[in-house]
């Protein structure tokens, strides 16, 4: 259970000061909708660790994780762009989610190949990830999410731009991801249809809070 | 395991032992350019010497005279000079005040010189006068005095060198501010003009003048010996001044901290020799100071010879040495 | 703060370290070059200080105008003819500029300007009128000033040029501005915060000019600081007298770096891609451009061919056997390689150390982040501030006082001195290229915990491979063509190519002194244009 209390952050030059109280289930999907410029993208670094708050806590179980840098955080989270690295091949990509070495093991890559087999890509190990779809792309994104085995996904808006098929195959990936490997999702987005096809519960910013709807 | 180790000290020992036990040793002269360069008389004088005495010697040439003893007191005590030779009267006593030369311990007396010069560290082993030289190809009515000179159309340059660095440059200051006295600095004023560039020793200026870049240059009543004799050429000449001639006497001393004493001195008595006398006026384009039974080129009869030579003493010259190229740098400014 | 500062350690570190080892070895200098006068005689020759201060101020400012003016209209021509044949050769020819030693600049204008040069002859032959010897003096200097920086700044302004929306020109064009107005309300607000910068480096370059105001100088009339601090060392051994001049260039050049640090822009520019401006000449324009740009490109070229048509005569198996050549050809290669290799390596550590402070998701918040950036950056810029013959002078009064054998000393002064002159290149151009990987791919890093190797290996490299073999290309022909420090360390001993070049110059015979301007011409451009290609990277194109 991921539970989010009072998480308090000031923009630099700003003066509103957000305050943030939420929660997550395993295996639940929570959205968080909102116009741009609300405040969700902060949220989601101040989970992430990119932004640090005043004050709150973000506790994973009981653990309290606000005190981790960003490396440290057991989340994985995919962005609206550069996700991956573009001038490396799918399997690189994967391989860099979780292996800190140089040099691979045969065990790395076996795990990388079966990884792509479950999000169909088995085809694409060597190719170079710049010449991927978008919608191929997201699909290394989250094969990385599953080898990295992070408690927390995080996803900031990661399909816009896709067409409208490929964008409910990926919610729907999103939704088996999140099932099978007893995740905490939480996904920020402005489509209300991303909501309806696959969030649990949703929150809207409103005065710098969260309220649930 | 130490074997290879062992092998390559060994050899590193007797490498070393190599060196050191090279038979002769060498005698290292700190000189300007033209002197040191292969077709100067460096070469030829090294030849002589080296036979005579069953050594080596090495020139090292600076660009500029005095540029070869501001190089001596940068290197200090680690010095390699054994002899700085180059230098002329009107620096000798600056270079005196330094330390760090030996005395020489020789009889100058009996030298052939148009003005006497006695000194402790210094020998004198040239001389010549200095002048103007132009292309008489060129220049149909060169000036014939300094007034002349400054009066001459604006489109007349001159290269002269700089009396910091170079000796025929202090020369020819000291030769201004000996006319003019105390007018000297009015006078630069109006040559000022007439000067294309001011270089730091004689090759590049005498270089820029036969490039063409200057209707005349400061060098030597001697200098058109060269053009007569080794290129048959008989349009250089140097002008004759009303005013008369500053002489350049040329010298040499030993380095006190030299690790050649002896072969150093026998150095300087070989530039009162026959031998040197005779190399000196096809390679360096002088005159000795010793008489000898060849005598001078032919062409040298064709040379401007001043009637008498303008030479301030040393001394003298080094207490107002720098007020007057103070003066000098003033008068250029604009 | 310090948990930030701890998880970017090996970002922040290497970088803080080289800063630090900078601004001490700054301060060392300092202090010696203060502590060794003997404050003897303060008030001598404050009147000729006060003159060689003037005219190196006047023609820093003259150069810099003259300069901007030639470097605006070339830039402005050429931004508007965008498509002739050879236009890529020519701006990459300007922007070698950069490179060039200065003493082969310098022979190249007297080979062709001088009284006895190409272009009068050619007057003489044609016209019978000779333009005399304007050359040496502040005409002289003014020219190779121009020569080199206006090619330098018309590289600069030409990618603002292109840099400014196509929409606005077609505004314009609706609007029926003419070239004037076109001029004033479109291109002059684009080139008036950038020229700002340019002119303040052009400045800078200029106040601290060397080997050409030693050679085109002429008389202790043109002297400047930096020349008269040559003379004061080399000429008249007077180490006050050149502490003097040292201190007070200093004190100026200091003001200056300090004053001007706050615009001071990326000069490093390589690759324009030729956006043609929607907006067809007249023809009496499109006629005066071609021709400011016909006239320009014969005035930068000539130098050049002339020291290659007299370098082809020389006796190349003379000159390459010769010893000194030998030696001084191995000293500059080998100097060059290893100062290159310095100057790549303090300007990525550097680069890395800075971004931390400007970037969102590290330390720019913190509020020491601003004045850490300054430190850093002005710790790297530090030879605008120090030139290298007071650098040289400090490593002369040092070398009295610890004995070491001269070369020693020599090669650690030319290094020191190399590598702190590339050093705010280098930066112009890989601390903007390690700005934007990082602002890729910071939060994708950060997230995936990658370790430092991995991160430098697979994020950093690949996307800074072309700006490093610029930046060593840019270091090695720097080093190459220098004549600064070692004009006071040079000697039978220790010599470089430019040096060796410089007493052949000033000797009786050239032909010798060509085929060296040729040989170190040759190898500056194929390096400036060869080593980049080695490191050309397919990357870059992934914007």
């Amino acid at each position: 259970m991921l539970n989010i209390t009072n998480l308090t952050y000031q923009h630099q030059n700003a003066e509103d000061m957000y305050a943030y109280s939420m929660s997550v289930k395993p295996k639940e999907i929570v959205a968080i909708l909102g116009q741009s410029g609300s405040g969700k993208s902060t949220l989601l670094d101040l989970i992430a660790g990119f932004l640090h708050a005043k004050k709150g806590s973000i506790k994973l179980d009981e653990n309290e994780v606000i005190e981790e840098s960003v490396e440290n955080r057991p989340i994985t989270i995919l962005f609206q762009n550069h996700n991956l690295f573009e001038h490396l091949s799918v399997q690189k990509n994967i391989l860099l989610g979780f292996s800190q070495t140089l040099k691979s093991s045969k065990s790395d890559i076996e795990k990388v190949r079966m990884i792509l087999k479950e999000v169909g890509l088995e085809r694409y190990e060597h190719t170079l990830a710049s010449s991927l779809s978008g919608g191929q792309q997201q699909r290394v994104a989250l094969a990385r999410v599953l080898i990295r085995r992070e408690p927390i996904l995080l996803l900031d808006e990661p399909f816009t731009g896709l067409d409208a098929e490929t964008r409910v195959e990926m919610l729907d990936l999103v939704k088996k991801i999140t099932i099978e490997n007893n995740l905490h999702t939480i996904m920020v987005t402005h489509e209300i249809q991303d909501c309806e096809r696959i969030a649990d519960r949703v929150y809207k910013v409103q005065n710098q809070k969260l309220v649930e709807q | 395991m130490f074997k290879p180790i062992r092998l390559l000290l060994l050899s590193l020992l007797l490498s070393i032992a190599a060196f050191s036990s090279d038979a002769k040793p060498t005698l290292t002269i700190y000189t300007y350019d033209a002197f040191a360069v292969s077709w100067g008389p460096g070469p030829k004088i090294k030849e002589a010497f080296e036979k005579e005495y069953n050594c080596q010697v090495k020139f090292v040439g600076m660009s500029s005279s005095i540029g070869a003893l501001r190089k001596i007191q940068l290197e200090g005590k680690n010095t390699k000079a054994d002899i700085l030779l180059g230098l002329d009267t009107n620096i000798a006593q600056a270079a005196n005040k330094t330390g760090l030369f030996a005395s020489h311990e020789m009889n100058t007396s009996n030298l052939d010189l148009p003005v006497a010069y006695t000194d402790e560290n210094f020998l004198p082993y040239d001389y010549s006068y200095v002048a103007f030289v132009y292309d008489t190809n060129k220049v149909k009515n060169p000036p014939l005095s300094f007034e002349a000179l400054a009066s001459m159309p604006e489109d007349f340059k001159i290269v002269i060198q700089d009396p910091r660095s170079s000796t025929p440059g202090l020369s020819l200051l000291l030769w201004v501010k000996e006319i003019y006295k105390e007018k000297a600095g009015e006078y630069w004023k109006r040559l000022a003009p007439h000067i294309l560039t001011i270089t730091k020793g004689w090759s590049e200026s005498y270089g820029l003048f036969l490039k063409g870049e200057a209707d005349m240059v400061l060098s030597y009543t001697t200098s058109p010996a060269y053009h007569i004799i080794d290129e048959n050429r008989t349009n250089f000449k140097s002008v004759p001044f009303k005013e008369g001639h500053y002489g350049q006497i040329e010298v040499a001393a030993m380095l006190k901290s030299s690790k050649n004493k002896d072969l150093g001195k026998k150095f300087l008595r070989f530039l009162h020799s026959d031998t040197f006398a005779n190399i000196i006026p096809t390679s360096n384009w002088a005159y000795p100071v010793v008489k000898t039974k060849q005598g001078l080129p032919e062409a040298f009869k064709t040379l401007t010879q001043p009637s008498k030579m303008i030479l301030l003493d040393g001394k003298i010259v080094e207490t107002n040495r720098k007020a007057i190229i103070n003066e000098w740098l003033k008068a250029l400014e604009r | 703060m310090l948990k930030e500062v701890k998880r970017l350690k090996y970002s922040l570190l290497p970088g803080g370290f080289v800063s630090l080892f900078l601004l001490g070895f700054a301060f060392i200098l300092f202090f010696i070059l203060f502590f060794s006068q003997d404050d003897a005689s303060v008030t001598e020759l404050d009147a000729r200080v006060f003159s060689l201060l003037k005219f190196t101020l006047y023609q820093a400012f003259l150069s810099t105008v003259l300069s901007l003016l030639v470097g605006i209209s070339l830039a402005w021509s050429l931004a508007h003819q965008s498509t002739f044949k050879g236009r890529s050769l020519l701006v990459a020819l300007f922007s070698s500029s950069l490179v060039l030693p200065t003493l082969i600049v310098v022979f190249g204008i007297i080979a062709v300007l001088g009284r006895n040069g190409w272009m009068n002859q050619l007057s003489i032959y044609l016209f019978d009128h000779s333009f005399g010897s304007y050359l040496y003096g502040l005409g002289g200097i003014l020219v190779a000033h121009v020569y080199l920086n206006a090619s330098f700044a018309s590289r600069s302004l030409l990618h603002v040029f292109e840099s400014i929306p196509k929409e606005k020109y077609k505004l314009a064009k609706s609007l029926n501005f003419t070239t004037i107005e076109r001029f004033i309300y479109v291109e002059w607000p684009a080139l008036r915060t950038t020229l700002l910068s340019i002119a303040s480096t052009i400045f800078l370059l200029c106040f601290t000019s060397f080997a050409i105001v030693l050679v085109l100088g002429g008389s202790p009339a043109y002297n400047t600081l930096e020349v008269a601090i040559y003379e004061a060392v080399k000429l008249d051994f007077d180490i006050s007298m050149a502490l003097k001049l040292a201190l007070i260039q200093l004190g100026v050049t200091s003001l200056l770096v300090l004053f001007s640090s706050n615009f001071r822009t990326n000069i490093g520019n390589i690759k324009t891609t030729a956006l043609v401006i929607p907006w067809s000449e007249p023809k009496h324009i499109k006629r005066l451009q071609i021709m400011i740009i016909g006239l320009f490109a014969l005035f930068f070229m000539l130098p050049l061919i002339a020291i290659v048509f007299d370098g082809i005569g020389a006796d190349f198996s003379r000159i390459v056997t010769e010893p000194l050549f030998i030696k001084s050809f191995f000293t500059s290669i080998s100097l060059a390689t290893i100062s290159s290799i310095l100057t790549v390596f303090f300007a990525i550590v550097l680069s890395d150390a800075k971004r931390n402070f400007t970037l969102r998701y590290r330390l720019s918040d913190n509020r020491f982040s601003k004045l850490l950036n300054m430190i850093v950056a002005f710790s790297g810029n530090l030879y605008l501030a120090i030139p290298s013959l007071i650098m040289g002078l400090g490593f002369f009064l040092m070398s009295q006082k610890y004995e070491a054998p001269l070369v020693v000393w020599s090669t650690v002064a030319l290094l020191t001195a190399n590598v702190l002159m590339s050093l705010p290149f280098a930066l112009a151009v890989l601390a903007p290229a390690m700005q934007k990987t990082a602002q890729r791919y910071d939060k994708l890093v950060f997230s995936l915990n990658l370790s430092t190797v991995q991160r430098w290996i697979y994020c950093e490299y690949p996307y800074l491979k072309s700006s490093l073999g610029y930046v060593f290309a840019l270091s090695f022909c720097f080093s190459l063509g220098d004549l600064g420090i070692i004009a006071l360390f040079g000697s039978d001993d220790f010599l470089t190519l430019p040096w060796y070049l410089y007493q052949l110059m000033g000797s009786y015979r050239t032909s010798d002194a060509a085929g060296v301007a040729l040989i170190l011409l040759a190898i500056t451009l194929s390096v400036f244009i060869l080593l980049p290609r080695l490191f050309r990277s397919t990357v870059a194109k992934h914007h």
